[in-house]
């Protein structure tokens, strides 16, 4: 009698059990499908808010033409001129020459110091430059632009007048690629150093035993074996570089018209002119901080396909 | 041949010498950023600057009557810094405020000086006490020319020895602190690992745990993965969108303010909190698991009681690897909170992070590069100070993972 008590007691408590085990499962799962669910909650917003200044007839200024936007080359602000004549070709331009300029300047900068850590640096040397690397990779956006704002500015402006040109205080592309490019550089380089420690060691002792150097070897064989890791550096850099925003708006200047390729003169990117209608709360001014939001992630979505289908085809060929 | 081998050398040496060039510009880098910031900032590094308000608060106030002067002797050294008036027993110094404007300082008040106590002529009633790092604007007098900050310490001295009393002083206190952007930041992250900590460990716990390796959990992942590279500009819009609204509606905020900033970093943080989570998860041996559900504990037992428990450096590291996130953010939360920088600091109210305090300052006119920077050298300090934690928790952890398995 004791005894079936006893296992009717087990039975019950193995019932319970059973149920708060469901209900914790589900919990988790919960949390995770929420998590999971706010990439469409962030896109889903964007995008409703976006293409409002092309729909509706924002308060009597009428819709904004999708084609001009995407095109045109003046950013007028809304309420103050009464215009819908708000259009982002100009900084689609722009931010893609700064993030490729910056990146001619991180990625031999990253890769080259990468290299230097994994392969050619004596060990005490590696481990200091790899905690260099580590601190500089810690160090908040908003600091190298305020570093940026104190000593690139200045150095511009003085470099600049050297020429002969009268830039604005520094503001200038220039400014921008050197203090994205000095951002990304810890970026590329720690990625890249362990793509490059990853490379068998096989390859570069078949390479050794048929005569090269060791400088060649880590030129030729590593750095062509490591190949994909390293473009995928470049990737995330780029990455960073597209979406960088209050560091950039502190030396770029803000231009509100027409492209410019000369290093020297002020610049807008995709972000900064999203900091500039900061004090606006509602209207077309508002709203079309989200549509160049939205053009934002579709320049960065788009840069990242196109650069890992280049990935695929690079990274499929073998060591020469 | 011989040639062949020179060139060789010659042209390796070259490459050589580009690597050991690039690895210079980091180190540079480095250099620069901590000699700019140090350089710039650490002359404002004091307590004052955590302790004291933003805003500088003014006071008008004359002597009560029955007032004495004193006949205070103070130690030399007041003397020497500063102009000291015996009479009144208060020494006064020239100096740059923490925004950069020349004052008259207070640099010491006797104990016996009729500025101990002074009636406040606006609308409060206490008597206000002189002190110290206060800014004296002007002191003026029954029948004498009125003492200006802008004549400097020397000449206000010279002023309150020719006179036996003072018909009004006007003074403020230092201002140009950062007390109430260090408040919001760490409102802020108590407030985001809150929300984050929950729902990330939650999340990593199923996709470790329970998850079964189908199609729709590699879905999961990946969607949870894309939100590392969304920028955090994007992240501010969605904040400005979605939690303003909802705490404007909630909470008696009328803005941005710090619980929709929360909500903003706590989106910011989850992946990088579940992905170190699931790591920390991974490495717990399956035979605790098997153990545990052996000795008759049931599935929620076993998580919560022995596979939690094991991950908890890696959930520590989660919550450092926030933190350090949080305190360099700005970009997100220039909208998601904004640009205000304030004093009184309530979870509804309008404020800012020491970030974008930074930011406010910076493209504010003119811009405030020394204050700016005294944020920035603390701002680096955490994040440096976080960096080693979290190294020596993954080198302890992985010493004593690997004493156990050698055991």
């Amino acid at each position: 009698m004791e005894e079936l008590l006893k296992w009717k007691e087990q039975m019950r408590s193995t019932k319970k059990n059973r149920i708060t085990d469901k209900i914790t499962q589900h919990i988790f799962l919960g949390t995770a499908l929420l998590s999971a669910s706010f990439i469409f909650i962030v896109v889903g917003i964007i995008f409703v808010q976006g293409i409002r200044p092309f729909v509706t007839d924002n308060q009597g200024l009428g819709s904004v033409n999708l084609w001009s936007f995407l095109t045109g080359d003046v950013w007028l602000i809304g309420a103050t001129f009464a215009s819908n004549l708000y259009s982002v070709g100009f900084i689609i331009v722009s931010t893609l020459f700064i993030a490729l300029l910056s990146l001619l300047v991180s990625f031999p900068i990253g890769v080259l110091t990468a290299l230097f850590i994994a392969k050619v640096a004596p060990k005490p040397l590696a481990k200091i430059l790899r905690t260099v690397i580590e601190t500089l990779a810690a160090i908040p956006s908003i600091v190298y632009g305020l570093f940026g704002a104190g000593i690139i500015l200045q150095v511009v402006y003085d470099v600049s007048a050297l020429f002969g040109y009268q830039s604005k205080g520094g503001n200038s592309i220039i400014s921008v690629v050197l203090v994205l490019a000095l951002m990304t550089i810890p970026t590329i380089t720690a990625i890249s150093e362990v793509a490059i420690r990853s490379v068998d060691k096989t390859i570069e002792h078949g390479s050794l035993a048929l005569g090269a150097s060791n400088t060649q070897t880590n030129f030729k064989v590593v750095l062509a074996s490591a190949k994909s890791g390293i473009f995928t550096a470049a990737i995330l850099g780029i990455g960073r570089t597209l979406g960088e925003a209050t560091a950039v708006s502190l030396v770029a200047g803000g231009r509100r018209a027409g492209i410019s390729f000369d290093i020297f003169d002020t610049t807008s990117t995709l972000t900064t002119i999203m900091l500039e209608g900061l004090k606006e709360t509602t209207g077309l001014d508002y709203d079309i901080r989200f549509s160049v939001g939205l053009v934002l992630m579709a320049v960065i979505l788009l840069t990242n396909l196109l650069l890992n289908s280049v990935k695929k085809r690079v990274g499929s060929v073998h060591v020469r | 041949m011989f040639d062949n081998l020179k060139k060789r050398k010659l042209s390796d040496g070259f490459m050589q010498a580009l690597t050991y060039l690039s690895s210079t510009v980091s180190l540079v880098t480095l250099l620069l950023i901590f000699g700019f910031i140090i350089s710039k900032g650490s002359s404002f590094l004091n307590l004052n600057l955590i302790t004291e308000n933003y805003e500088s608060q003014g006071f008008v106030a004359d002597l009560y009557a029955g007032y004495e002067l004193c006949d205070c002797n103070a130690s030399g050294e007041y003397l020497e810094d500063g102009f000291y008036s015996k009479k009144w027993g208060i020494a006064l110094v020239d100096s740059t405020d923490l925004l950069g404007k020349n004052v008259v300082e207070v640099l010491y008040v006797h104990q016996d000086s009729p500025f101990q106590q002074l009636h406040d002529k606006g609308i409060g009633t206490d008597p206000i006490k002189m002190k110290t790092d206060y800014d004296i604007i002007r002191i003026a007098f029954e029948s004498h020319a009125t003492a200006l900050s802008r004549h400097g310490a020397a000449q206000m001295i010279e002023y309150l020895n020719a006179n036996d009393s003072i018909r009004e002083i006007e003074f403020q206190t230092a201002g140009g602190g950062i007390k109430g952007s260090l408040i919001t930041t760490l409102y802020l992250i108590g407030l985001t690992l809150l929300f984050a900590l929950p729902i990330g460990v939650g999340a990593a716990i199923y996709l470790n745990e329970y998850a079964k390796p189908t199609k729709s959990t590699k879905i999961i992942r990946s969607l949870i993965e894309t939100l590392t590279g969304v920028p955090s500009i994007i992240y501010g819009l969605m904040g400005l969108a979605i939690f303003v609204p909802l705490t404007v509606s909630l909470t008696n905020a009328t803005g941005g303010n710090i619980i929709s900033g929360a909500m903003t970093l706590a989106v910011i943080l989850l992946p990088i909190i579940i992905r170190t989570t699931e790591e920390s998860l991974k490495v717990v041996p399956d035979e605790y698991r098997q153990a545990s559900l052996a000795l008759g504990a049931s599935k929620t037992q076993t998580t919560f009681q022995v596979v939690l428990p094991s991950a908890i450096p890696g959930i520590m590291t989660a919550t450092l690897l926030a933190i350090g996130r949080i305190v360099g953010e700005s970009a997100a939360l220039v909208f998601a909170i904004g640009t205000a920088i304030k004093d009184d600091i309530t979870l509804t109210g309008k404020s800012t992070s020491l970030a974008v305090h930074i930011w406010a300052m910076m493209t504010d006119e003119p811009a405030n590069i020394e204050l700016s920077a005294t944020i920035a050298i603390i701002i680096v300090l955490i994040t440096i100070l976080l960096n080693i934690i979290i190294k020596i928790i993954s080198t302890r952890y992985l010493k004593r993972k690997l004493g156990s398995a050698y055991e």
